[in-house]
């Protein structure tokens, strides 16, 4: 229940700042840090239970109703990026912050490439590929950036380890 | 059943995968349908953005202010060196269009004269307070040679004393070594007028009946054979009359403001003035 409570406060003020804060800051560039893809990769990481999953889809559902996208493709993307630092973490040691802080950035560049393809296939993206993948680099060295101080948030919160029995 | 528990994580990302999936479809197909819960969440984080907008925005303003100063700085800093360029070349360009008009007068005088004339800059004054000399920067490679006339638009300067290769000395009309022969413009009176010790000089050799008032214009006679007749030597200032002898003398002011001249013309002996200028 702690866990929900703090995952959820931090979704909260992810999509926040995602939406409210990033926007008006004057910059030349438009930039806006996948928070909640960072907290997603936490559960991927530390969070192996079918809860995590539900978690990880919520998260994506959420920023589909904050951003006004198509329902799901957030939602699609972030459990995409869930299952696949799930099967990272299975097989390759992932615990020191460089480590992390890569595969933050791959996994915006997973979520982002998982995204656009279902828009591809279902037709809501024709031809945004090109100013697209700019933006999705500059936001995903963000997200690797921010990496840091939101995994060490969560750590500090004491979120314990979950993982279902197998 | 074991491989289905073992793996459930997977098969409950498979299935979220597909659910999403349908919602993209739904929400793509049917763009009016309207999510409910899509619609919740919206309503809870409201109040919130309302919040984080305004941190937000201040926080942008404060940024912006921040940036204005340091942009507003560095243009000021550009606009002062601008300006300080724009200064000195309207100096230049001053100076230049100065020079220009002083070249053309010396030009214009250079049409008047008949025979040779050589422009030349004044490139040195005498150190020594007893001679009136200046330097200029043409000599014998440019045909000039000892005793040519200086002029300058304004009228007499003096005359050539020596000729280097590059370089002429010349020697002042205020200079106590210098002698011209000379005419009062409005009686035709003659005399010579030679260099004084203050900057100014002195008609000598007038008869005691001859008609000199102060303002008269002292014109060169020509008849030295160095000076062109009709040059404008000055303007009495002062005549002396004694009770004994048979001369008089008058000071002459130079037309010429000697301490500021750049440039003068050097003519040739054989040159000659068409017309005399005005009273």
């Amino acid at each position: 229940m702690r866990a929900v409570a703090v995952i959820g406060l931090v979704a909260g003020f992810g999509v926040l700042l995602q939406t409210t804060l990033f926007h008006a800051l004057p910059l030349r560039l438009r930039l806006s840090p996948d928070v909640l893809l960072v907290l997603v990769v936490f559960l991927g990481l530390h969070r192996h239970t079918v809860g995590g999953v539900f978690a990880a889809f919520s998260l994506g559902y959420l920023q589909d109703a904050a951003s006004g996208s198509a329902v799901g493709l957030n939602a699609f993307g972030m459990v995409v990026v869930y299952a696949l630092v799930y099967l990272t973490c299975r097989r390759l040691w992932v615990d020191n912050v460089l480590s992390k802080v890569v595969l933050v950035f791959l996994a915006s560049w997973v979520k982002a490439v998982a995204v656009l393809v279902v828009s591809a296939v279902f037709g809501a993206s024709e031809g945004a590929w090109g100013p697209t993948l700019g933006a999705v680099l500059m936001n995903a060295a963000l997200a690797a950036v921010l990496a840091p101080p939101v995994f060490a948030l969560l750590t500090a919160a004491r979120l314990p380890d979950a993982r279902d029995e197998n | 059943m074991e491989y289905l528990r073992r793996n459930r994580i997977l098969f409950a990302s498979a299935s979220l995968l597909l659910c999403s999936l349908l919602l993209v479809s739904v929400s793509l197909r049917s763009p009016t349908a309207r999510d409910p819960v899509g619609r919740l969440l919206l309503d809870a984080l409201a109040p919130f953005q309302v919040v984080f907008g305004w941190v937000g925005r201040s926080v942008g303003r404060v940024w912006s202010g921040y940036m204005d100063v340091v942009d507003a700085r560095q243009e000021n800093e550009q606009l002062r060196a601008h300006v300080a360029a724009l200064a000195a070349q309207l100096l230049r360009s001053g100076e230049l269009e100065r020079e220009n008009q002083r070249l053309g007068a010396l030009l214009s005088l250079r049409g008047q004269l008949a025979g040779a004339g050589y422009g030349a800059r004044v490139i040195g004054r005498d150190p020594s307070p007893l001679a009136m000399t200046l330097t200029i920067d043409r000599g014998a490679r440019d045909g000039l040679r000892r005793g040519m006339a200086v002029v300058a638009p304004q009228g007499v300067v003096g005359q050539v004393a020596e000729a280097s290769h590059t370089a002429a000395r010349v020697v002042l009309l205020t200079d106590h070594n210098s002698g011209i022969d000379a005419i009062v413009q409005r009686s035709r009176a003659r005399g010579v007028v030679k260099g004084g010790t203050d900057g100014t000089c002195r008609m000598d050799y007038l008869t005691r009946d001859a008609d000199v008032q102060v303002g008269d214009r002292i014109l060169t006679s020509g008849l030295d054979g160095i000076f062109p007749k009709g040059l404008v030597v000055g303007d009495v200032v002062e005549v002396g009359r004694s009770n004994r002898g048979l001369l008089q003398a008058a000071t002459v002011r130079p037309s010429v403001d000697l301490e500021r001249l750049e440039e003068v013309l050097v003519v040739d002996p054989a040159a000659t003035v068409p017309d005399e200028p005005p009273a």
